[in-house]
C-alpha cells in the first residue's frame, strides 16, 4: 500500500514553512486552510476476500460517493457528481463471470448503504458503448448520503479492536466531501481516494511502519505559458520516513475539469403536482473561456427512478427554448415512462441536457426550467410520500485546442458517467453547488401524492359491491326486455299493448 | 335562432361546412398525435440512421415507446414524417398537421354514414337526420377536439359507422372486411361481430340458396338453419382480413407488433387515474405484495364480456342493431378496466342513430336528467383529478374513487334505458321495412 496525502490552499492561506516539523515518520504543522485528498494505492491482495472475488469478476469498477453537504472545491479536484452513490461498472466478458458477478456486486453495495440493488441485469442502466472507449458500460445510482456504514465495515475489517487511531482514521471518513474507489483491469491495482473540501483543518499525518506516505502542500501557481487546459502548482513534498525536511517542488499538469468560478442553485416549482418542474438558477451567462472557444452549458441530472423526464416532450425546440434549454443530448435507457415505482427494478436514470444561454452585454443571473414526472408510488398511510433529487452537476464544455493531450495526470478522474459522452479534447468547467437557502443539503424535493392507506380499507368491498350492483341492474333491464318480446324483433302488437298501459 | 338553425340543418352542406370549420383549428396537440407522428417517422427511417427518412417503411413503429397501435396507422401518417413533407407540395406545417386533417375527415365521413343509416334504415327524413348527426356527431365540439388534437378515434368511429351501413345495406363481405379491419385496428369491435351475426338470418337477409327446412326443430335443424350463406361469407372474410393483416404485421415486426398492439392490453398494470369503477382498486392492488381473498378485478371481464358480447345482442340484435352496438360499446366502455374520455367517442358515434327513436328524447327532462348526471360525474371526477395532478392533493380516496363509481352507476343506469328501449323499438323495424330495402318484405318475420 502506497499513501499520497495532498493539501492544496491558497496563496493567501498559506503557512510559514518553518513551521513545518518532520520527525520520524510523522509530519505536523499548525492548522490550514485547504482542500485534502488522500490516495490510497492498494494491490488486491491487501483487499477482504469479497472484493477480491469481486474484482476478479470485474474488468472496470468505479465507486463515487459525493456528500451532499456542499464543499469548496480547488484546483485539479474541481469535478463534480449529484450527490450520492455513483457505480461505473464493466464485468468481465465471458458469460460465466457475469454470472457470478451479479451476486458479488450487489452485496458489495449493500456495505455502502445501498440497499435496492439485486443485480446489474436488473437494476443498473447500459452506458453507450459507440462513442468513446472509455465509458463502462454499466451505471448505477442510489441516494446514499452518508458513509456511516460503509466506516463500520472498513473499521470492522482494517483495525485491530485496540487501534484507536486507526478506527479514528476511518471516522474522519465521515466528513469526507467525496470518496472514489477506482480499479482496472490494465493497471490491476486498486485507488481510493479521499476528499475533504476547502476548510481549516490540523496539519498532521502520521505513517504507519507498514506503507509508503507522501506528503504534498502545494498551492496553485501561474507560471508563463501555461495553457488553459494546465494546471500549475507549487510547494513542498515529503517522504515520511525518509526525507527529514520537506523538499521544494513545482510543476504543471494537463487537467479536463476546472473551476468557472460562478455558482448555481436547483429548486422545484411549487405546487410540484405529478409534473414537478425543475428549476436551475444559473449565477452567470458567461462562458468560462475566451470568445473563440466554443462552449456550451450543460446539466447532467441523476434521477432516481421515482422521477423521469420524457425525452418526447424534450423534443420540442421551441418549447426547449421557452425553458431556456437547447437540446437532450443524453438520456440513459430504459425509461418506462407509465410504470410505478412500486414494481421497477433499474435504479433511475440520468439525463444531460444542454442549456441555452441568454446572450447580454453584460454578465447576469438566468433559470433554465426542466420538466419531469413522477411515477406512482406505493400507498401509504396519511396519503403523501416524499421524492428527492440530487443537485444535477452544471459544467461549461468547451473544446480545447486542434492538438491538445490529456496524458493521464496524477490527479486524473475519468469516468465520471458524463466525461464519456463529449470528445477526448473537452474541457470541463465546473460550476459550484449553492444550497438553498434553508437547507445545508445539495438535495432537492417534495411530497408525492399517493392512495391514503387508512382510507383504502372498504376499496375492494365498496367496488366490488357496486360492480355487482350495476351489472345487476343492467341484467334486469335485458330479463325484463327478454321476457317481454324474446330475442326475436319486438312484435306491433306488444308494443301497443305497452303504450296502453 | 330557432329559425336560422333550422335553416343550417337543412341544408347538409351547411352542416358539413360548420363541421369543417370546427375543425379547422389545428392548434392544440395532443400528447396521442406526438407517438403517432413520432413513430411514423421511426417507421420510415432507416434504422442504421434515424434523422435520414425515406419512403420505405424501413423502420419500427415500435421504436417510439408507448406506441401500442397497428402499424396501419404510422403508415397513414407518412405525409408527416420530414423527408415526405419536404417531397409534397404545399406548406411543410399543413402537411404536420395531416394526421389531423386526415381524422378531422374521418370524423365528417362516419357524419356522412349516420345521416344514410337515418334516412335509408331508421325512416327519419334528410333534414331531421341531419339535424342529430350534426348535433351530436358533426357540431359535437367534444368529438371534433378529440380529433383536432390528433386522437386517431376518428378513424375508429368511421370504421364503426361504415360497417354498421355495410351490414344494413347487406353487403357482407364489405362488411366481413370492416370487421377485420377495425378489430386489427383496435381489438374492441369484436364485439360486434355476435350482434351482426345474430341480425343476419335468413329471413332479413332473404336468403334464397338454401332451402329453410321447416319440418326439423331439433338441435340439427336449428344449427341447419342458423349457418346461413350470408354468416359464413362474414366469418371468413372478417376473419381471413384479421389474420391476413396480423400475419403481415407479424412478418414485419415481430414480437413487438404482437406485444404492443395485442399482448400490452393484457399485461398493463392500469393504475393511472381515469375514470373506471376499477381504477383505484387496481392502484392498490397492483402496489400489494400479497393477495388474498376474492379480487374483482381478476374477472372484471366477466361482466364486461358477457353484457357485451353475449346478453345484449342476443337480446337487442334482432330488434334494432344499431341500439344494439351502442348498448355493446356502452357497456363494454362502463365495465373496461381502463376508461378514458376518448373511449367514449366509441360508443358517441351510435347516438344520432338511436336517440330519434328514445325514450330519451321522447321524455326530455330524463333525457336532460341522464345527461346532466352524465356530465356531473365526470366534472366531479375531474375536479378531483385536477387537485391531485396538479396541485399535488391525495384525492385518489375517497374524492377520485367516489366520482368513478358514481359515473359508473349513472352509466349502468343509462344503459338500462338504452336497453329498456330495445324492448319497444318496434317503430324502427317497422320504419325500416317501409323503407326500400332489398328485403324489406322478409323484415317482420321473427327468426
Amino acid at each position: 500500500m502506497r499513501q499520497r496525502t495532498t493539501f492544496l490552499h491558497r496563496n493567501e492561506d498559506a503557512i510559514d514553512p518553518a513551521s513545518l516539523k518532520v520527525s520520524g515518520r510523522t509530519l505536523s504543522g499548525p492548522n490550514i486552510r485547504a482542500v485534502r485528498e488522500d490516495r490510497f494505492t492498494l494491490g488486491l491482495d491487501e483487499l477482504p476476500a469479497e472484493l477480491q472475488e469481486l474484482l476478479r469478476l470485474s474488468q472496470e469498477l468505479y465507486i463515487r460517493w459525493t456528500s451532499p453537504m456542499p464543499y469548496q472545491a480547488m484546483g485539479p479536484w474541481s469535478s463534480r457528481l449529484s450527490p450520492g452513490l455513483h457505480v461505473f461498472y464493466t464485468p468481465q466478458a465471458d458469460a460465466k463471470a457475469n454470472v457470478a458477478s451479479d451476486h458479488e456486486i450487489c452485496l458489495l453495495l449493500r456495505r455502502l448503504g445501498s440497499v435496492e440493488c439485486s443485480s446489474p441485469n436488473k437494476s443498473f442502466s447500459r452506458l453507450p458503448n459507440d462513442r468513446f472507449s472509455h465509458s463502462t458500460a454499466l451505471e448505477y445510482y442510489q441516494p446514499v448520503y452518508d458513509l456511516t456504514n460503509f466506516v463500520e465495515y472498513a473499521v470492522q475489517y482494517a483495525c485491530a479492536p485496540s487501534d484507536a487511531e486507526c478506527k479514528t482514521c476511518f471516522d474522519a471518513l465521515k466528513q469526507a466531501s467525496s470518496l472514489d474507489f477506482s480499479y482496472d483491469t490494465i493497471s490491476h491495482v486498486v485507488k481510493v481516494t479521499a476528499l475533504w473540501g476547502r476548510q481549516n483543518q490540523p496539519l498532521s499525518v502520521s505513517a504507519p511502519a507498514s506503507h509508503r506516505v507522501e506528503v504534498g502542500l502545494l498551492t496553485p501557481n501561474e507560471p508563463p505559458h501555461l495553457e488553459q487546459h494546465e494546471i500549475g502548482v507549487t510547494g513542498l513534498l515529503t517522504v515520511l520516513g525518509e526525507d527529514s525536511k520537506p523538499a521544494p517542488t513545482m510543476f504543471t499538469f494537463p487537467s479536463r475539469h476546472k473551476q468557472a468560478s460562478t455558482g448555481f442553485s436547483s429548486t422545484f416549482l411549487t405546487p410540484t403536482g405529478l409534473h414537478p418542474t425543475m428549476q436551475l438558477h444559473i449565477n452567470s451567462n458567461k462562458p468560462p473561456m475566451e470568445e473563440d472557444t466554443y462552449c456550451a452549458l450543460h446539466a447532467l441530472l441523476t434521477l432516481p427512478r421515482t422521477i423521469f423526464a420524457d425525452k418526447y416532450q424534450l423534443e420540442d425546440t421551441l418549447f426547449l427554448a421557452s425553458k431556456n434549454l437547447t437540446a437532450l443530448r443524453y438520456i440513459s435507457q430504459p425509461v418506462d415512462l407509465e410504470a410505478p415505482d412500486y414494481v421497477m427494478d433499474i435504479w433511475g436514470s440520468s439525463v444531460l441536457l444542454e442549456l441555452s444561454t441568454p446572450v447580454a452585454e453584460s454578465k447576469e443571473g438566468f433559470t433554465a426550467e426542466i420538466p419531469l414526472h413522477l411515477r406512482y408510488q406505493s400507498p401509504q398511510h396519511g396519503g403523501e410520500s416524499t421524492f428527492e433529487v440530487p443537485y444535477p452537476a452544471v459544467f461549461w464544455a468547451c473544446a480545447a485546442e486542434e492538438g491538445t493531450k490529456f496524458p493521464s495526470s496524477p490527479f486524473d478522474r475519468i469516468n465520471l458517467g458524463y466525461d464519456g459522452l463529449f470528445g477526448p479534447r473537452t474541457l470541463f468547467w465546473h460550476l459550484d453547488p449553492v444550497a438553498k437557502s434553508g437547507s445545508d443539503q445539495l438535495v432537492i424535493g417534495g411530497k408525492v401524492p399517493v392512495l391514503d392507506l387508512d382510507k383504502s380499507r372498504s376499496i375492494n368491498t365498496v367496488t366490488s359491491i357496486v360492480v355487482v350492483v350495476g351489472f345487476a341492474w343492467v341484467v334486469y333491464r335485458l330479463m325484463m326486455v327478454y321476457l317481454r318480446t324474446g330475442y326475436g324483433v319486438a312484435q306491433p302488437v306488444k308494443a301497443a299493448e305497452k303504450k296502453q298501459q | 335562432m330557432a329559425n336560422l338553425l333550422s335553416t343550417v340543418f337543412s341544408s347538409p352542406s351547411l352542416v358539413f361546412t360548420a363541421a369543417f370549420l370546427l375543425r379547422a383549428i389545428l392548434l392544440y396537440t395532443d400528447i396521442d398525435y406526438l407517438v403517432f407522428t413520432d413513430a411514423a417517422r421511426f417507421t420510415f427511417s432507416s434504422p442504421s440512421s434515424s434523422s435520414v427518412s425515406g419512403f420505405l417503411p424501413q423502420g419500427s413503429p415500435y421504436d417510439r415507446e408507448t406506441y401500442r397501435y397497428t402499424p396501419l396507422l404510422a403508415y397513414l401518417l407518412w405525409p408527416t414524417t420530414p423527408a415526405a413533407a419536404a417531397s409534397l407540395p404545399g406548406p411543410r406545417v399543413l402537411w404536420a398537421s395531416w394526421g389531423k386533417i386526415l381524422f378531422a375527415g374521418a370524423d365528417l365521413a362516419a357524419g356522412w354514414l349516420l345521416v344514410a343509416v337515418l334516412r335509408r334504415h331508421r325512416g327519419l327524413s334528410g333534414p331531421r337526420a341531419l339535424q342529430y348527426v350534426g348535433a351530436i356527431w358533426l357540431l359535437n365540439p367534444m368529438v371534433a377536439t378529440i380529433s383536432t388534437r390528433g386522437s386517431s378515434e376518428g378513424l375508429l368511429g368511421v370504421l364503426v359507422a361504415a360497417l354498421l351501413w355495410a351490414v344494413l345495406e347487406r353487403r357482407v363481405v364489405l362488411a366481413g372486411f370492416l370487421l377485420g379491419l377495425g378489430v386489427h385496428f383496435k381489438i374492441y369491435p369484436f364485439i360486434y361481430a355476435p350482434a351482426i351475426v345474430w341480425w343476419m338470418d335468413a329471413e332479413r337477409m332473404g336468403s334464397r340458396s338454401k332451402p329453410i327446412n321447416r319440418s326439423s326443430n331439433g338441435l340439427l335443424g336449428k344449427l341447419q338453419r342458423f349457418v346461413t350463406p350470408e354468416r359464413v361469407v362474414l366469418t371468413l372474410v372478417s376473419l381471413s382480413t384479421f389474420a391476413a393483416l396480423n400475419l403481415a404485421m407479424y412478418a414485419l415486426y415481430g414480437h413487438d407488433f404482437l406485444q404492443h398492439t395485442f399482448l400490452h392490453h393484457v399485461t398493463r398494470i392500469d393504475h393511472r387515474h381515469n375514470f373506471s369503477p376499477y381504477n383505484v382498486l387496481l392502484y392498490l392492488a397492483s402496489a400489494a405484495k400479497e393477495s388474498g381473498g376474492f379480487k374483482i378485478e381478476s374477472v372484471a371481464f366477466v361482466p364486461q364480456l358477457l353484457l357485451s358480447v353475449v346478453l345484449i345482442p342476443l337480446v337487442g340484435a334482432k330488434k334494432d342493431l344499431a341500439a344494439t352496438m351502442l348498448a355493446q360499446t356502452f357497456a363494454f366502455v362502463t365495465f373496461n378496466k381502463v376508461c378514458t374520455s376518448q373511449y367514449f367517442l366509441w360508443y358517441m358515434v351510435f347516438l344520432p342513430l338511436y336517440l330519434p327513436h328514445s325514450s330519451l328524447t321522447r321524455r326530455p327532462r330524463l333525457g336532460l336528467a341522464a345527461l346532466g348526471l352524465w356530465v356531473a360525474a365526470q366534472a366531479a371526477w375531474l375536479q378531483q383529478g385536477y387537485e391531485l395532478e396538479f396541485l399535488g392533493r391525495s384525492t385518489f380516496a375517497p374524492g377520485l374513487w367516489w366520482a368513478s363509481l358514481a359515473f359508473f352507476l349513472v352509466n349502468c343506469w343509462i344503459l338500462g334505458l338504452i336497453i329498456g328501449d330495445l324492448g319497444s323499438s318496434s317503430t324502427i323495424a317497422s320504419a325500416s321495412s317501409s323503407s326500400s330495402t332489398p328485403s324489406s318484405a322478409s323484415n317482420k318475420r321473427k327468426n
